[in-house]
This record gives structure tokens, sequence and C-alpha cells, in this order.
């Protein structure tokens, strides 16, 4: 279907690649079109496509004249340590603000924290990131600026592509602490939509739980409020937040190609954008293929982990 | 507790509007909403400045004259930002009815009638749910060609799916009610089931979920404009304006007070749908929307 979608749009891609000059000259249009196939009727492109595609090729990028595979593999490492960065940091917060805001149920703090959830997921990220740029690092210089490094720091030994992972593997330090740097401003501002988003959720799945009998037997039985929380509440709340949370990928992807062309960040978002302003088709349906496939596979992990928690499940 | 005394949710939650309008964030929100709306009509009148108008003032900070500086070619920034409003809003506004229409529609259809138009329905939901939305907008827009017009009709596309995910569910699960099978039982043709039945029971929650997607509609298409595929310049767009402020950080002022506008309308649109929310049955909407 991304397939038909990006093929069935009215601008040129030979004209928006070779530029306005060279697309005035019939020749060079026709060689572009044969180099990628272009001058074939839809369908027989579709079936190359499906053929390519299933030993693995996802075709050439029209713009970087690399396999749209080789670009994909040289940007989703950056990309992944900074979606998995922001997850994990706004899935701690998120549910811990969550549980909080339901146990202190229309008191000061719930409201409180009802208008910080509401306005991370209000607050543009292409604006926080600038205006988190702004602070840290043009006035207050915590942080360096763009990039994963900085310029003078070579990247680690490619092991995983994580810069953090392969830097601390191949024990330099000083990169690992630099990349780290790089990676916490980008990582909060792409966090900040989820948190308040796993904030809403987790409250009122708790919320929801709360109301138990078994909850209040649990308190009965004079169980401290944590044992309460941990072992009964968020156990038998965690289905619905595990749904959003699995949901979620598609807002950090979302966000990565905002606060990736910001931060400058080699990734995929950055990637896409690039793609998508020079009509590089084939690249685009790589970024999309390549992205649904994960948010499936995450969904899919996502009923897994349901039937590990909910024995109920499990049976069925 | 409460929710086994009524047998008709929504119908509690019709009641209990009026107490959640009393609640202090939702008439926070109500006003700012209300407010926004009377600078997106009046600001011809109420701004000091032609929206367009270059001066040789260039990047003045705030002040009196110009209360939230000028940009990069002399423009005052507070005409900018209130003629702004006249973008957002109104294309918001249309952008959600577009959304609602195309996936209200198909939504019910597909509830209504199940069978393959519900299979082809929420396959077609599920694949625009599996592509984020800014790449798939993107991908619309870059091929049809940067434009206000074009990112409006980017961002239906990939919003149709709540509407419809939601009203399909609504109106199947209204279907299955044993009000609407006494009806059956009665003799009443199917269209009263539907006018009568479950029209009533969805308008409480789509209201509610205008209000989010109103928000979201504001957010994906500045978030459009500020990679320059919406608006275009010299338009005064809160999300260009965001855009030009980024390539000029010591005049902060001018990529600053604009995402500030986008936060307030955005957060007034989330205040309003997540107390109206709470109202109606919340488990409903959120069941529904996926997200």
């Amino acid at each position: 279907m991304a397939f038909v979608l990006t093929h069935i749009v009215p601008s040129d891609p030979a004209v928006a690649n070779l530029g306005d000059r060279a697309s005035s000259d019939p020749v060079a249009v026709r060689l572009y079109r044969q180099h990628f196939g272009l001058d074939k009727p839809l369908p027989v492109q579709y079936l190359v496509y499906l053929g390519n595609l299933l030993h693995g090729d996802l075709g050439e990028s029209e713009q970087s004249r690399r396999a749209v595979s080789t670009d994909l593999a040289e940007y989703i490492p950056a990309t992944a340590e900074l979606a998995i960065t922001s997850m994990v940091l706004s899935c701690l917060l998120g549910i811990t603000l969550g549980v909080i805001a339901a146990l202190q149920r229309n008191r000061l703090t719930d409201q409180v924290l009802r208008v910080v959830s509401l306005g991370g997921m209000s607050t543009p990220q292409f604006w926080l990131a600038l205006v988190a740029l702004y602070v840290f690092f043009y006035l207050l210089s915590w942080v360096p600026g763009s990039g994963r490094l900085d310029a003078a720091v070579l990247p680690p030994p490619h092991l995983t592509g994580f810069f953090t992972i392969d830097s601390l593997a191949a024990g330099q330090y000083d990169v690992f602490v630099n990349s780290v740097q790089h990676l916490i401003l980008p990582a909060c501002v792409l966090a900040a939509f989820n948190m308040g988003l796993f904030t809403r959720f987790t409250r009122s799945a708790v919320l929801e739980v709360l109301e138990n009998d078994y909850v209040r037997t649990a308190r009965g039985k004079g169980l401290s409020e944590l044992t309460v929380v941990f072992r009964h509440v968020l156990r038998a709340a965690s289905p619905p937040i595990l749904t959003v949370v699995g949901l979620a990928f598609g807002n950090v992807m979302t966000g990565t190609v905002l606060v990736e062309n910001i931060f400058a960040w080699p990734g995929i978002g950055q990637y896409s954008y690039r793609s998508a302003i020079a009509l590089d088709l084939p690249a685009i349906v790589g970024v999309m293929l390549f992205v649904a496939i994960v948010y499936i596979l995450v969904n899919m992990v996502v009923d897994i982990l349901y039937g590990v928690i909910d024995p109920r499940v499990r049976l069925e | 507790m409460a929710a086994t005394r009524s047998a008709n949710p929504v119908a509690k939650a019709w009641r209990r509007i009026p107490g959640a309008w009393r609640q202090p964030l939702t008439i926070v929100g109500f006003v700012l909403v209300a407010t926004w709306l009377l600078v997106a009509l009046l600001a011809p009148w109420i701004a000091p400045y032609d929206p367009l108008a270059q001066s040789a003032a260039l990047f003045q900070p705030p002040s009196a004259a110009h209360l939230l500086g000028t940009d990069e070619l002399g423009r005052d920034v507070f005409t900018r930002l209130l003629w702004g409003a006249r973008i957002s809003i109104p294309l918001a506004m249309m952008l959600v009815v577009l959304a609602f229409t195309i996936g209200g529609t198909l939504g019910g259809l597909a509830g209504y009638l199940g069978g393959w138009i519900d299979e082809l329905v929420m396959r077609g939901a599920d694949f625009v749910f599996a592509v984020p939305t800014i790449l798939l907008a993107m991908a619309v827009v870059a091929a049809l060609g940067p434009g206000l017009f074009h990112a409006v009709l980017a961002v239906v596309l990939v919003s149709w799916p709540g509407h419809a995910r939601v009203v399909r569910g609504l109106v199947r699960s209204t279907m299955q009610s044993e009000y609407v099978a006494v009806g059956r039982l009665l003799g009443s043709p199917a269209y009263r089931a539907l006018a009568v039945d479950v029209l009533p029971n969805v308008a409480g929650p789509v209201i509610v979920l205008a209000a989010l997607e109103m928000g979201n509609a504001i957010l994906l298409l500045s978030a459009l404009s500020f990679l320059g595929l919406g608006a275009r310049p010299p338009a005064a767009e809160w999300g260009s304006m965001v855009s030009t402020g980024a390539e000029h950080f010591e005049a902060w002022w001018i990529g600053v007070f604009p995402g500030f506008a986008i936060v307030s309308i955005v957060l007034a649109f989330n205040f309003l749908g997540d107390s109206l929310r709470d109202a109606f049955d919340p488990k409903a909407i959120i069941k529904a929307r996926g997200a």
C-alpha cells in the first residue's frame, strides 16, 4: 500500500532529482528513468519491487545513489539509540507520575500533574527542541550542540551502532561521556510528549484498579502502600499501560523527524525528511516499511507480554 | 460502584456535563479557546501593525512600541502572532470537520454494515496507524508540492482513522444494546434506530474527540510548516515563524512567542477534551481511539 500511495502522486521524481537544467534535457530524463526502472508501467514496477523485497533489496535511493538498505543500516542505530533512550525516560517518568496522580486523586498534586502531562502533550516538539537548545546550549553551555559526538571525537569501533554501548565496550570512557552529553537533550525533548501520554493513561488505569476489592483487602492485611502499589495495583493496571507504550512508538518516530532535524542527528528521521523533500520514492517507501515493521513487532511483543502478566490471556 | 446504577453510561455522562464545565481546567480551556477565536476574528482591528509590512527596525527586542519585538525583516512579531490565529484555527477546524466527515462516515458504515466493508475500512485505518503521522504527511505534501492546502489534505489523510475507530466502536456497541434490539422487535426501521438510538449516543464522545483532535491538528500543521512543507513565507503562520526564529538564536523572541501561542491553544483544547472525557465514559473513547 505504501508503494501505491507514493506512486499515484503527480510530481515527477526525475524533475525533483535532476534539477531544473537537467530535466529540460529529454535525454537525461530518459536515462534517469531507465536507470531506476521508472519507464516501465506501474504494475511491472510493483512486481519488480516485491520480488526484490523478498531477498531484502529495498531498491536504490535516487538521492544518495546507494541501496536503501545500506542507507537504513547506517541511520537506524542512531535513531534507535535516541528513540529507546527517550522511551525509557518517558516510561519511567510517566508511569511514576501517573501512579502518584492516581493515589492523590483530585488533590492539588493530581491537578498539577494533569497540567504538566497535558502540557507535555501540547508542546510542539520542534519548538521545545529549539528552546532547549537555546537555554542549555546557547545560554548555559551545559550540553554540546548538535550531532552525536563533538566534531573532534572519533566514533567508537562499530559494534551495535549505539555510540554509548560501543564506546563502553571499547573502553573509551571519554567518548562515552561525550555521546551521553549529546544524547541527553534530544532524548528528553523527545520524551516530553509520551511522558504526558503515559501519565494520563497510567492514572486512569491505576484509578480503575484501586476500586477493586482485592486492593482493599491488601491494604486491610496491613501491607505497606508501596507493596500494594507494586505487587497488586501496577500489575493489574499494566495491560492498558503496555498498549499505550506500544502505540506510542509511532509518536517517537514522528518526534524523531523534527528533533533529528534540529539536533542534526544523523538518523532515519532526518533521512526521511531529506528523502521526502527530494521525492526519493525508494527511500521513503523503505523508511515507511521499516517503521511499520518495527511498529508491528513492538505491538506483537506487547501482546506476548499480556500473557506474561495476565494468566487468563495465556489460557485462551 | 456508581457504574452499576445506570444502564446507559453516556446518558449519565450528559447529566454530568454541567459539573464537568465547572472544573477549573475546563474553564481555563474554554476561556483560552474563546480568546483565541476572538483574536482570530478581530486580528485586523486589534493588531497594531500590518503583519507583512517590513520596516527598518530589524531584530528589535520586545519594547513598548513592539510588544514582542520585530523579526529579521522588521515585521512586528506581536501582529504576526495575532494574525497567525487566523491561519491555524480555521484550518484546524476545517481539518477536523473534514476528517470527521470522512472518518465518521466510513466508521459508521463499517460499524453498521459489518462484513467486508468493515474489514476494508479497518485495515485501511490500521495501515495509517502503522505509519507515523508525520512520515505519511511528509510524503503526501512532498508529492503534491508544499503549501498550506496540501498540508491540510495530508493531515486529513492521517487523521480520519481516529474518528473512524471511535464512531465504529460506538455504533457497534449501541447496536448490540438491548434497547436497539427492542426497537427492532417492535418493528421500527433501521434508519430510526440510527437516528434515535445511535446518533445521540455517539454525539458526546465525538465532541470530546473533536476537542482533542483540534489540538493534534494544530500541532501537526505547525510541524509541517516548520519543516517548510506547509505555509509559505511571508505568511504569518506560527510553525514557520518558529522556523524563522531557529535561524536567529540571538533574537530569541522571533521563535519563542509563536511557540507559546501554539502551546496555549493546543493546551486549551486538551484541557477541554480531557475534562469532558472524564465526564463521559473515559474507557469508551480511550479504547476506540487506540491512543
